[in-house]
């Protein structure tokens, strides 16, 4: 599965000001609202439910890097955004790192093959240095599409 | 006086003698069993003592009491990771190397002597194999320590060779006296032996250990003496069906000391006191049997016999019998150096003098003092050499420091838990570590700290050291978990391919994990991501070192609390195309 085929390219943020971590969740979830993925009246119970997944454990993985994510019955098919925080998140990874990259899922109930897929895909490519260095370097939305489309082409080293 | 009056007064002194000798050994570098063998001619009718002592027939059977003794002993110290290991090159050294060493020498001897071929691979016959009773003297003394394996091939191989020397010492007689015929017959004597002595080895190992742990006596002094009835039973009874006894008291020893035993450490105490007890009667016995005179005799010639056993024969036999498997020449080298003689050729050599009859005197009185003669040999340049060889040939390795003390605890009835003795290396993951640092799992405690010649009682601001003993009392099963706090810290978990792993509380449910993922899993829904993967751990492995797959999902511990519980869980996803990219790596 490619980052083409989920990642909402409207809802990417990359001017994160959230400092915790249901603010952040909060702002991301907001973006796929304005790029009219997500409907306004589901906002809050897609940033439940992913406050939810979190209780089992946090899903910053490490290295600055943190896939939120969760299943929804409100979206038809597996949708995705990326954040990108200047100043970093604390979301209590296990390394103890704030988190400057977000990769925030949300997938239908039925779907659970895809949901895997896309999470696998994600931590495949997060595995590659550079390819996590530049995103988190990213200044405009305009330059985290290339990223994913160079990754999409097996232009990174894995 | 009864004459069991003096033979006790004798016995006590030369008991005495023996033992002070054995002091004198580490500071002259002679083998113990050499002292004992020439405490036994001092005594002897030719030395100061003058006892007279001619009897073939009582120093054959204490010979081979004593033997079974110290080879029972032997199999109850040898652990059977290490045969599982060795078992091959000394199973082929034990037999096929036994054969040449006996042809080559015999060969040589006929000529040197001057006597038929087949009363020449006699003697070599009787000369044949590696003494164990000498070997695990020499190997498992202070002066001497080697690579585990090498130890290990040689202590399995001289255990396990008797049975080839007795047969074909048994087999030339009988051809010489003409009762059997070279053939057939002569290698089914030879496969009753080794498979009836090893069949009757593992089941009265087996019926030894289930009885032991449930007959529940009272006196807890009769637990090992019911263990040396099940060894002397186990090796009659080989006998009786024509199997190699010593062989089947190996073996037993192996299975019994391989098992949990219900006062374990008495157990090994006394057979370990009744194989001392052996070596000194045997060799005293032996050497009583001695004239030095006549050794004087045939000195020249044995010599140039034993030259060539040492230098020829035994090189060869363990060139010929090892070369399948990968030893260094060094390691080779000193395996050669090692064909330690010692009782069992000369219990063998009193077989002929039995055994002779006026139509075939076998030259059985002058065979008995060439062995006689090689094994002083043996013994004395070997057995005294070993040391000085293993380092001059870089084999050496340093001894884990001893302990100053030992704990033991003899449980009478089987129970759960265990008391462990760690010795605390410089790159063992405790060392340098507080005691309340060292995150030890329930279930287990320091009962002592033993450094130097201290006894240090633990406290959660003890620091341990590296050299230190740590004895830790354990519940049941609580061990791979310890291992990994003593470890090294070399063996971390560094060869697990970087992944990104999503982190999970280890309370988290499968229920909980099915809510989100979906994932089809045969575990109940109702257990604990902690209690599935505990559930994997296999017995050796830490549960560090343990991952489950869960679907496509792969589980494993990624932290473990201060009671050694798994505290969270990693997750990684894999696809399948990844996992096949990644086999060969």
């Amino acid at each position: 599965m490619k980052f083409a085929d989920f990642i909402r390219l409207q809802a990417i943020k990359v001017d994160l000001v959230a400092e915790d971590k249901d603010s952040a969740i909060r702002e991301l979830v907001a973006g796929l609202v304005e790029s009219g993925d997500v409907a306004e009246g589901e906002q809050e119970g897609i940033i439940k439910a992913i406050m939810k997944r979190e209780e089992l454990g946090s899903t910053g993985i490490g290295r600055g890097v943190a896939v939120p994510h969760t299943k929804h019955p409100s979206v038809s098919q597996l949708i995705g955004t990326v954040g990108v925080s200047a100043e970093g998140v604390d979301f209590n990874s296990l390394d103890g790192e704030k988190v400057q990259l977000f990769f925030l899922l949300v997938s239908p109930p039925d779907r659970p093959g895809d949901h895997l897929r896309a999470l696998e895909n994600i931590s495949r490519r997060l595995r590659d240095d550079t390819f996590c260095r530049f995103l988190k370097q990213a200044k405009t939305a305009e330059d985290v599409r290339q990223l994913l489309e160079e990754a999409d082409n097996n232009q990174f080293g894995t | 006086m009864f004459l069991i009056d003096s033979i006790i007064l004798i016995i006590g002194i030369l008991l005495l003698v023996g033992i002070a000798s054995s002091k004198l050994s580490a500071r002259l570098g002679i083998p113990v069993l050499v002292l004992f063998l020439m405490l036994g001619m001092a005594a002897g009718s030719e030395g100061v003592g003058g006892i007279e002592f001619e009897d073939y027939r009582l120093a054959h059977g204490i010979g081979t009491l004593a033997l079974a003794m110290i080879l029972f002993d032997g199999g109850l110290s040898t652990s059977l990771t290490a045969i599982r290991a060795v078992w091959k090159p000394a199973l082929l050294l034990a037999t096929w190397g036994v054969l040449v060493t006996a042809v080559i020498t015999g060969v040589a001897a006929a000529w040197i002597l001057g006597i038929p071929l087949l009363e020449g691979l006699l003697l070599g016959s009787i000369v044949g194999s590696t003494d164990a009773a000498a070997v695990f003297a020499v190997l498992r003394s202070r002066g001497v320590s080697l690579p585990r394996r090498i130890a290990d091939v040689l202590e399995v191989e001289s255990a396990s060779n008797d049975p080839m020397a007795i047969f074909l010492t048994v087999g030339c007689i009988e051809v010489a006296l003409g009762n059997v015929e070279i053939g057939l017959g002569f290698v089914g004597l030879f496969v009753s032996q080794m498979l009836i002595g090893a069949v009757c080895g593992i089941l009265g190992g087996l019926a030894a250990g289930w009885v032991v742990n449930r007959i529940e006596l009272d006196a807890s002094g009769m637990y090992p003496v019911l263990i040396s009835a099940f060894c002397l039973l186990t090796f009659g009874l080989a006998a009786k069906f024509g199997g190699s006894g010593f062989l089947a008291v190996y073996l037993a020893g192996v299975v019994i000391g391989n098992r949990p035993l219900v006062f374990r450490h008495g157990i090994r105490r006394f057979h370990d006191a009744i194989a001392w007890l052996s070596q000194i009667v045997m060799f005293v016995v032996l050497g009583l049997l001695c004239f030095p005179s006549r050794l004087a005799d045939v000195g020249v010639r044995a010599l140039l016999i034993s030259t060539v056993l040492v230098l020829v024969a035994r090189p060869l036999a363990v060139l010929l019998s090892t070369f399948p498997f990968r030893f260094t020449g060094r390691e080779l080298a000193f395996m050669s150096w090692v064909g330690l003689k010692g009782a069992v050729p000369i219990t063998l050599a009193t077989f002929p003098l039995m055994l002779a009859t006026p139509e075939h005197p076998l030259h059985a009185p002058l065979l008995f003092d060439v062995v006689f003669f090689i094994v002083v040999v043996s013994l004395a340049v070997e057995g005294t050499s070993l040391a000085a060889v293993s380092r001059w040939l870089g084999l050496e390795r340093p001894r884990d420091p001893e302990p100053p003390v030992k704990l033991e605890i003899n449980s009478l009835r089987h129970v759960n838990g265990e008391v462990v003795d760690y010795a605390v290396g410089k790159d063992s993951r405790a060392a340098g570590r507080l005691v309340k640092d060292l995150a030890l799992p329930e279930g287990a405690v320091i009962a002592l700290v033993a450094r130097g010649d201290q006894i240090i009682p633990p406290q959660g601001n003890t620091r341990i050291h590296a050299g230190d003993h740590v004895i830790l009392v354990l519940r049941l099963g609580m061990q791979p978990l310890v291992n990994q706090v003593f470890g090294s810290e070399s063996k971390t978990r560094g060869s697990i391919p970087e992944m990104l792993e999503f982190p999970l509380r280890a309370s988290t449910t499968i229920a909980e994990l099915q809510e989100f993922y979906e994932i089809q899993v045969t575990a109940p829904p109702e257990s604990t991501l902690a209690e599935v993967i505990s559930r994997e751990v296999d017995g050796g492995m830490s549960v560090l070192e343990t991952s489950v797959r869960v679907g496509p999902l792969v589980l494993r511990a990624l932290r473990l609390d201060s009671d050694g519980h798994i505290d969270m869980v990693g997750m990684s996803i894999r696809s399948e195309n990844e996992e096949v990219a990644q086999a060969p790596v």
